[in-house]
């Protein structure tokens, strides 16, 4: 019961910024979304939690946030690659200082409490 | 097609997605799904949802492309085993119910097999008719009503037996039958 609701703060406490996770993994090099996802996992992050990536991107792609184009693959069929687009390069930054600054607030916040949490 | 992917093309028509992003979107999903596969990854972990029409629909409207808002996320179905557990427990406590005042009832039918308690038959040989039907009354037991024209006869027999034990008198299989012999003048 207290692992689920661990995972359910953790799946909240991200969803405000996987799409943040999702442009950085993009912003070198574009990656068809299951890249993405191997990736995301290269860094650190091994699950995102409740939902998936795509609807995401979905939305990413709807907002312009990300550039889309198609590429043969190796015998399959073409893979459909993202990149973060002008829009998303300048969201992504937005988004990392405005990250930045809420989890300095936070980490301010439950600082206070570390001794008293890890004692 | 994997089944899920298959289950979300369906939904994609239902939702009117035009086909050819349906189809963009089936390949892409079905081309991430093998690979991952292959890595050893779960679909479950790639999708993060058990729900492919639910899982269609919100990758569908997040992308603009139906109106129609996701369904809610269906919770896993605990409710109907908690539904089921409820209506067996309710049974299953009728039925006790039903057996406790099947039994109750069943024995008040019954007739009430209650231990009488027993007493001994005295000895009245040898005593006067009267004195020996007081003696037998004032032991508990019925007497056959001895007239008192033969108050005086001497008792020379009865039945039962003096010393037996009988249940107390209930009906005339416990009366005492005295044999009387006419009193000398």
């Amino acid at each position: 019961m207290r692992r689920m609701a661990a995972e359910s703060r953790r799946s909240q406490m991200l969803r405000g910024v996987l799409d943040l996770c999702l442009l950085a993994v993009v912003i070198d090099e574009p990656a068809y979304g299951y890249e993405m996802t191997r990736r995301l996992r290269e860094r650190g992050l091994s699950t995102v939690g409740e939902g998936s990536i795509y609807p995401l991107l979905g939305r990413l792609e709807r907002e312009g946030l990300v550039a889309t184009h198609r590429e043969a693959s190796d015998g399959g069929p073409p893979r459909k690659y993202y990149s973060a687009s002008p829009s998303g390069r300048r969201a992504l930054n937005e988004g990392v200082r405005a990250w930045r600054d809420v989890r300095g607030e936070v980490d301010a916040v439950l600082a206070t409490l570390e001794a008293e949490v890890t004692g | 097609m994997s089944p899920f992917v298959e289950e979300c093309r369906r939904e994609w028509d239902r939702l009117g997605v035009p086909d050819l992003l349906a189809d963009e979107m089936a390949t892409e999903l079905e081309a991430d799904l093998a690979e991952a596969e292959a890595d050893g990854v779960s679909a479950a972990e790639i999708v993060g949802e058990s729900d492919p029409r639910r899982f269609a629909a919100t990758w569908a409207s997040e992308r603009g492309l139906v109106s129609e808002p996701a369904p809610p996320k269906r919770r896993r179905r605990v409710w109907p085993w908690v539904v089921v557990a409820a209506v067996f427990l309710v049974l299953l406590l009728s039925w006790l119910a039903l057996q406790t005042l099947g039994t109750s009832h069943a024995s008040s039918g019954r007739p009430v097999q209650v231990r009488r308690p027993r007493i001994t038959v005295p000895n009245v040989i040898g005593m006067r008719a009267c004195p020996a039907e007081k003696v037998a009354l004032d032991a508990g037991l019925i007497v056959r009503h001895v007239p008192s024209r033969r108050c005086g006869a001497r008792v020379i027999g009865q039945w039962p037996a003096p010393g037996r034990m009988v249940p107390q008198p209930h009906g005339p299989r416990y009366t005492v039958r005295l044999r009387l012999r006419r009193a000398k003048r």
